[in-house]
């Protein structure tokens, strides 16, 4: 397959004006290759990310996922391919970056540093606090806020090592929210979950982008927990094998494909999927 | 001892260095960077060495060593060339072996080789007390003005890159500021027991408290009782200052072991204070909030609860 050259630069322009109403497309993803070490990672990579929009992006272990949320937050740069985010490349997102939230796979941290629920949120306001500053009022309040919203309040003073797993996922969450986030990034928060500590966390998660108008790219090689909540799917490995609706994504062979596995687990007799039709 | 000028330059001098090692040392702890001090401080050898061989004095030559064994370590690890303490492990010894070699060429086994070893209280002049105030400055700047990224990098690299941190720049400021630190620091403790300094201060904060705030104020506070009583047990019965500071600070240690059991109970108690001072000036809900046009102080209804916390760490 040629690769094509990067044809255009992104419009740029502020998507979000003072009202906080912004433009349709968030996120605009074009022909993207990604090499890593010179190997292929991400080949012919092609979506939009819509203003409230819930995107799954799903695949299989090593199918280049996470290094797509990379390419996304400008820490991967594309080998060529149009990335576009609120109008900008990643490079150029820093003044726009307390827009972005984002929760990575895993934190490998120490389980004794010392850092409580509450230091660890705030670290998500740090774009927000500047350079050389101290957190302000505001800043504190936004803290806490974030904290109640993911149902955390009164565990803000607890080491973060000492929260249960799903508790942590909810901590990052708040972390990623604490800011003014329009686009959430969440790269596999629900692994690692077991099946009623990740229902309790997409719940959250749909509640809160109702209510935040919050644009979401999540990540995750778990078909069932996507295909209920998003309202797109994308399925990668390495390159797209397929995009649309989770109806559509879910009933492909192309995702089996994708899996190189059948997912009689997922579609068999029995197994509910609200808002899919036909997935067979 | 004070009565003396050595004395007097030693304990001010040892004061700064505590201030500084013991600053560092929580980041170094935390950050699991334990390994890559010992491999600076090792390597200073190499630079004394250097120094020795040239006629240069041999903290000019050590400091330059060490950063660029610092700048050698962050570059090797994070091109993910090499792990750290492999690329750690090859630079301090070769560094170790450069220093051994230059010493036997230059026939410089002498008394001042070993203070440059094993520290000494009448190495400290009042030049040294001046570099080791300025660098002290820089380095205490270096972590107040960045102190909110060193700990967002040190808690989760990738979400601080995300989020605008300069990591690159704060990685490599506190290898360079830790080789500064420990240069300036190898006159009293000497280059063998220097990496004590930037270790046990942060491991005894971190028995006292799970609180950033006071594991810092703990590692300095062990860090000074250590220099004072260390400098004070050194003039006394003339032994090496390196060895009695660390050891005063080994047995500090010690101690904060044996007390960790009752932190949570001293921390209820420091938070129930605090509690007390902060009522009457809470924050009011909602006041203030910069999270954009939403109303994100609105708890979110789920069926979330926080009864289900499972407390892995006993306090």
């Amino acid at each position: 397959m040629s690769r094509p050259r990067k044809n255009h630069a992104c419009k740029v322009g502020a998507y979000f004006d003072s009202t906080g109403e912004g433009s349709r497309v968030l996120i605009d993803i074009e022909h993207v290759f990604v090499e890593l070490g010179g190997q292929p990672v991400l080949q012919d990579i092609t979506f939009t990310l819509n203003d409230r929009m819930f995107l799954g992006v799903i695949g299989p272990n090593g199918a280049g996922k996470t290094t797509l949320l990379r390419v996304i937050l400008g820490l991967v740069k594309p080998t060529s391919g149009t990335v576009c985010v609120m109008g900008m490349e990643p490079d150029e997102l820093k003044g726009e970056l307390h827009h972005i939230g984002y929760v990575p796979q895993s934190v490998l941290f120490d389980p004794i540093f010392p850092v409580s629920v509450y230091d660890v949120v705030m670290m998500g306001r740090i774009c927000c606090i500047g350079r050389f500053r101290f957190a302000k009022k505001s800043d504190k309040q936004a803290v806490m806020d974030s904290i109640r919203m993911v149902g955390l309040e009164g565990l803000e003073q607890r080491l973060i090592g000492e929260l249960s797993g799903g508790q942590q996922k909810r901590a990052f969450l708040a972390r990623a929210l604490c800011r003014e986030t329009r686009i959430l990034l969440l790269d596999e928060p629900t692994s690692g979950l077991d099946i009623p500590a990740q229902r309790q966390f997409m719940d959250l998660l749909t509640d809160l982008k109702e209510r935040l108008g919050l644009s979401v790219v999540f990540v995750s090689h778990d078909v069932n927990v996507l295909a209920q909540h998003a309202d797109e799917m994308v399925c990668i490995n390495r390159s797209m094998h397929l995009h649309g609706k989770p109806g559509d994504v879910v009933g492909s062979e192309r995702l089996q494909e994708a899996y190189r596995c059948e997912f009689d687990f997922l579609v068999g007799p029995g197994a509910h999927h609200p808002g899919i039709e036909g997935g067979h | 001892m004070l009565s003396y000028s050595f004395g007097q330059t030693a304990l001010i001098g040892g004061l700064l260095i505590a201030i500084t090692c013991a600053l560092m040392s929580f980041f170094i702890v935390v950050r699991r960077l334990a390994f890559a001090g010992m491999g600076i401080s090792h390597a200073a050898f190499g630079g004394v060495a250097i120094g020795i061989a040239a006629g240069v004095n041999p903290i000019v030559t050590a400091a330059g060593f060490c950063v660029l064994v610092a700048g050698g370590i962050g570059w090797f690890s994070r091109k993910g060339k090499l792990h750290e303490d492999t690329i750690i492990g090859i630079l301090f010894s070769a560094s170790m072996a450069l220093g051994i070699v230059l010493i036997a060429a230059a026939h410089a086994y002498n008394q001042d080789l070993l203070s440059y070893l094993f520290g000494s209280i009448l190495a400290v002049a009042w030049t040294d007390v001046l570099i080791l105030a300025i660098l002290t400055l820089l380095a205490v700047a270096f972590m107040l003005l960045f102190f909110k990224e060193l700990l967002f990098f040190a808690f989760d690299e990738e979400t601080a890159t995300a989020s605008g941190v300069p990591v690159r720049f704060v990685y490599y400021g506190l290898l360079v500021t830790i080789a500064l630190t420990i240069v300036v620091s190898i006159k009293l403790v000497g280059i063998i027991l220097v990496s004590a300094l930037i270790v046990i201060p942060g491991a005894t904060g971190l028995q006292l408290s799970r609180n950033y705030r006071r594991v810092i104020v703990f590692s300095i506070l062990s860090a000074v009782i250590s220099v004072v009583v260390g400098l004070q047990l050194s003039f006394s019965f003339n032994v090496a200052s390196g060895a009695t500071i660390v050891l005063v600070m080994f047995a500090l240690f010690l101690i904060a072991v044996g007390i960790s059991p009752r932190r949570s109970y001293m921390e209820a108690l420091l938070s129930k204070r605090a509690k007390a001072k902060a009522q009457g000036s809470e924050v009011s809900q909602g006041e203030g909030s910069t999270l954009g046009p939403v109303d994100r102080a609105q708890p979110i209804e789920t069926s979330l609860t926080v009864g289900d916390v499972e407390t892995r760490v006993d306090d």
